[in-house]
């Protein structure tokens, strides 16, 4: 889906971007992560050339971005930001609708792509549709912010640090259905976070960038378990990597035959949540069940507790 | 992180070349094409225009010419700002200096009534002079003191071509020296009017802005009727004025003796000190209304009482956006000023008036020029305590 | 129900229209103002006329500086014209310095009497405070909706004229505001260099001593600069309505706020 080869981003003497080669999927969320100044949103913003890089190449789609016109270009990749951008002057439908309005589409196609994005991102359309974005809450107004970068059905989903100004608990929900319907849809995401956790909770792959450089890009597994370097490991805290590791599997994985007391455990919980369980209601084992009710098996504490250790 | 504005500015660093020295170098190619002075056989007469050349001796003609070529050429072709000022002062101090030798070289001895004034070419020159300087003042970034620096330096530049007698020839000059006496008086008038409804203005205006702010009752009646006044023509105010203080000077006993009158000052005088009352309530509620809450609650949780909360906190958090308010209303009201001799209020207007009855335009410059210095002065002296009030408050 | 506000202004506006319609009928009221006999109602020319042609001179002047100035501030915040921008600014706050009669008065020798220099003066200080708001409008824009118009694919021009015109559109309003009220005051003075307008009746009021004729000439301009002001006002806080704040709201007076000429 994209390929950057050797891209490059100076300002002054600082190379902001140095020297970064990266491959992304298509159909995949790719999360950046890395401090504050290390240059990941000037990456991210150079794919849709926010950014006009310094040296290098980008290919969307096998197209050289640099060589067509940058709204033209814009126009087919969606873009999301923290503090949402929502234009306060134009209503939620109107704001959705900016996208295909400016690609020409007819009204009808505008107006039936818009409901059907409200409907997607849980928004009522017959309540929301003609309000202005000050009238909406914050969580509501990075949902439509969301909606608005995907109005034109792009390929490519552009997005930086999206949930940044959103709490705690609305983010953890929006995160999950971000997910979900990238899931459904099949967009190809790239997003930058400073956030460890929501890196490893939506990354199909992590790509860790310091001073302008990528440090690793791998699976959120082989991070965990691989840092390649002190930096990596540091970002992801000792204290809370087995932690993070067992927020990758689900219980599906840890099902051993048996019996045991209790509430069952869905197999599609990972194993975090189902330690959590395990813990709380002072159990060593639970039964597990599938999506379907059916008893699978059981999973112990031990059972959890083993997967949490550094793969050798 | 970056923004837009950094991707913007990129392509700055490759070189082009500079617009706006391109159109200083214009302007500076036509004043040297435009008459330098114009002559006129007497003070009202049609004027015929000279130019730089015909104007002045040869050699003083050719430093003037050489000066404002520099200036040309440096706007073009060097961006150090420095330089810039340099040249761009020099320029204007090479006009001034011409505009008075051509005034002693044209004036013919035998005939008193013969007026040199500078020509176009001269004012386009001293514009174009001015942007140069301007815009190098700003790129440099000169702080409150040195701008008070550079405006003592032009004061005294100027005071010093003046008591130097190289200017006595135009005919600005003669138009004053013929009516001195009459031109302080109405200076003295002019100051007293503008920084008097000033004084009066920070008085009243002070206290009711404190008053304003505690009481939210009266804080937006009060504000909408001071809008009102701020947007009648001072003209207009002026002369509805005249009415009630006319009939106060007649049956208010006393009133008259104290200089009450239904024209003249009195009524200049109100109507200055109306006008200054919004920018004076206003940023005085706005100041304090600025003031952070966390302050405030520290402060009264350390037990200030009010009084003391409102002198050694709030007041000083809000001054610089009561000084704001007092620049505003100084200006404003030297402006203001000048329309007062419409109706006998005195002033610089006086002359202006006289002159535009006249059709005589040194004696417009006479009364339209020290305003305009003045409220220039007000401003720079103003920004900049407003500045250093507000170091290390934001 | 009607506003107590609104209800002031219609007021004010029908009186205003019934004075200049049938002025006669109010001579009983201004008769108190005049000594020996002298009429109560300004008899050297129609108020009707009078208040056209100033109204005329604001509304030329004000629509030539609104064109003029929002072009320059458009173009000073374009990459295409960022060199200017440091020094524009410098030269709006000197600018708006000079008083604007002294600006009035110095387009004289340059233009002559008549309607000529008054239209000059008002062009050129109306373009102060119009360009000042316009800049601060485009350039104090949130920095993401800007960014977002960008990156939605918006081309300069769709940017402009889609998302930073009409944001910055109370602003602007504003700075017309001024401009009109300063072009007001400037242009009943401007009758001191034979411009056609009200400060023709002050100024003859003021020579013939005839209280009468200043009262009503000021009375007349003073509601006028009111009420254009009051609309202008009006309009700039039904575009800013939809944002939810007003941008006009609890901002202190700078120098692009004084008003009165």
């Amino acid at each position: 889906m994209i390929d950057l080869s050797h891209l490059t981003k100076v300002y002054g003497d600082t190379a902001v971007v140095d020297d970064v080669n990266m491959h992304v999927e298509a159909g995949t969320i790719t999360v950046i992560v890395g401090t504050s100044g290390s240059g990941k949103s000037t990456l991210l913003r150079m794919v849709n050339r926010l950014v006009e890089p310094t040296k290098g190449r980008i290919l969307v789609q096998g197209r050289d971005v640099l060589k067509m016109p940058a709204y033209e270009l814009r126009r087919s990749i969606g873009y999301a930001i923290q503090s949402h951008g929502l234009f306060p002057h134009w209503t939620v439908a109107r704001n959705i609708a900016t996208v295909p309005m400016l690609l020409g589409w007819d009204r009808k196609k505008v107006a039936a792509r818009v409901e059907e994005l409200m409907e997607l991102f849980q928004l009522d359309h017959a309540q929301f549709a003609g309000r202005y974005p000050h009238e909406l809450s914050g969580g509501q107004q990075q949902r439509v912010g969301v909606a608005r970068a995907m109005a034109a059905k792009p390929a490519l989903l552009l997005m930086d640090e999206p949930f940044g100004a959103l709490d705690p608990i609305i983010r953890g929900k929006a995160q999950a259905d971000l997910k979900a319907i990238q899931r459904r849809t099949g967009t190809t995401i790239l997003l930058v976070t400073h956030d460890m956790d929501e890196a490893i909770h939506l990354g199909d792959r992590i790509a860790v960038m310091d001073a302008g450089q990528l440090k690793q890009y791998a699976p959120a597994a082989d991070i965990l378990a691989r840092p390649a370097d002190a930096f990596v490991d540091d970002l992801i805290g000792t204290a809370d990597r087995p932690f993070h590791y067992l927020t990758l599997g689900t219980l599906g994985s840890a099902v051993e035959p048996g019996e045991a007391d209790g509430a069952p455990l869905a197999a599609s919980a990972s194993l975090y949540e189902g330690l959590g369980a395990l813990l709380w209601s002072g159990r060593k084992a639970a039964p597990v069940i599938g999506d379907d009710g059916a008893p699978l098996g059981r999973v112990s504490l031990s059972g959890i507790t083993d997967r949490a250790a550094q793969p050798r | 992180m970056t923004t837009l504005a950094d991707a913007a500015t990129d392509g700055a660093a490759t070189p082009r070349i500079d617009r706006l020295g391109v159109v200083i170098a214009i302007l500076m190619a036509v004043a040297l094409a435009l008459p330098f002075v114009t002559f006129r056989a007497t003070r009202i007469a049609a004027g015929n225009g000279l130019r730089l050349f015909d104007a002045l001796p040869p050699t003083a003609a050719a430093a003037v010419g050489a000066v404002l070529i520099a200036a040309l050429v440096t706007a073009v072709a060097n961006r150090r700002p420095s330089l810039r000022l340099a040249l761009g002062a020099l320029a204007l101090v090479a006009l001034a200096l011409g505009a008075g030798a051509a005034g002693t070289h044209l004036t013919p001895a035998d005939s008193p009534y013969a007026r040199i004034a500078p020509g176009s070419g001269f004012w386009v020159g001293l514009f174009a002079g001015a942007i140069l300087m301007t815009d190098a003042m700003v790129r440099l970034k000169l702080g409150p003191v040195g701008r008070l620096i550079a405006l003592a330096v032009t004061v005294a530049l100027v005071a010093g071509l003046l008591a130097s007698g190289a200017w006595s020839h135009l005919s600005l000059i003669a138009e004053y020296r013929s009516r001195a006496d009459v031109f302080w008086r109405e200076a003295i008038n002019h100051v007293i009017l503008a920084g008097g409804s000033l004084a009066a203005a920070v008085v009243i205006g002070l206290p009711l802005g404190v008053v304003a702010y505690q009481l939210r009752a009266i804080r937006d009646p009060l504000i909408n009727v001071l809008n009102i006044i701020q947007t009648i023509p001072s003209m207009a105010l002026f002369g509805i004025l005249i009415a009630p203080l006319g009939w106060v000077a007649a049956n208010v006993p006393g009133a008259h003796a104290i200089g009450i009158r239904g024209i003249g000052t009195a009524p200049a005088f109100l109507a200055l000190f109306l006008y200054s009352l919004l920018p004076m309530v206003a940023n005085t509620v706005v100041g304090l209304n600025g003031v952070s809450r966390a302050v405030v609650d520290a402060a009264r949780g350390m037990g200030l009482t009010v009084f003391q909360r409102l002198l050694q906190v709030e007041m000083p958090l809000a001054l610089p956006v009561v000084l704001t308010g007092i620049r505003i209303v100084l200006v404003q009201n030297i402006g203001l000023a000048t329309v007062a001799a419409l109706i006998g209020g005195g002033g610089f207007g006086v002359f202006l008036f006289q002159g535009l009855g006249q059709t005589a335009t040194d004696l417009i410059l006479l009364g339209a020029l020290p305003p305009v210095a003045l409220a220039f002065a007000a401003a720079v002296v103003l920004d900049a305590a407003i500045e250093i009030s507000g170091r290390g408050k934001a | 129900m009607i506003r107590p506000g609104l209800l002031l202004r219609l007021v004010v506006f029908t009186a205003l229209i019934a004075f200049l319609a049938m002025p006669d009928r109010f001579a009983g009221l201004l008769a108190p103002l005049t000594d020996n006999g002298a009429p109560a109602i300004y008899n050297q020319g129609s108020l009707v006329s009078l208040t056209l042609s100033h109204l005329f001179t604001v509304a030329l002047a004000t629509s030539a500086a609104t064109i003029v100035a929002v072009g320059l501030a458009i173009f000073v915040t374009r990459p295409a014209g960022a060199e200017f921008l440091a020094l524009s600014r410098a030269a709006v706050n000197i600018g708006q310095t000079f008083p604007p009669v002294a600006v009035l008065a110095l387009s004289v020798p340059a233009m002559g009497f008549g309607e000529g220099p008054t239209r000059l003066a008002l062009f050129l200080y109306g373009l102060l405070p119009i360009f000042e708001n316009s800049l601060v409008g485009l350039s104090t824009l949130p920095p993401a909706v800007v960014e977002s118009a960008s990156a939605m694919g918006m081309t300069g021009r769709q940017r402009l004229l889609k998302v930073e015109l009409p944001l910055a559109m109370p602003l602007i309003i504003e700075g017309i505001r001024l401009s009109a009220v300063i072009g007001l005051a400037t242009a009943t003075i401007g009758s001191t260099v034979a411009a056609k307008g009200l400060g023709e009746v002050i100024v003859a009021g003021l020579q013939s001593n005839n209280l009468a004729f200043v009262v009503q000439g000021g009375v007349i301009t003073g509601i006028l600069a009111v009420l254009i002001s009051d609309g202008f006002q009006i309009l700039a806080r039904r575009t800013s309505k939809r944002r939810g704040a007003s941008p006009q709201a609890s901002r202190p007076a700078t120098d692009g706020q004084q008003a009165p000429v």
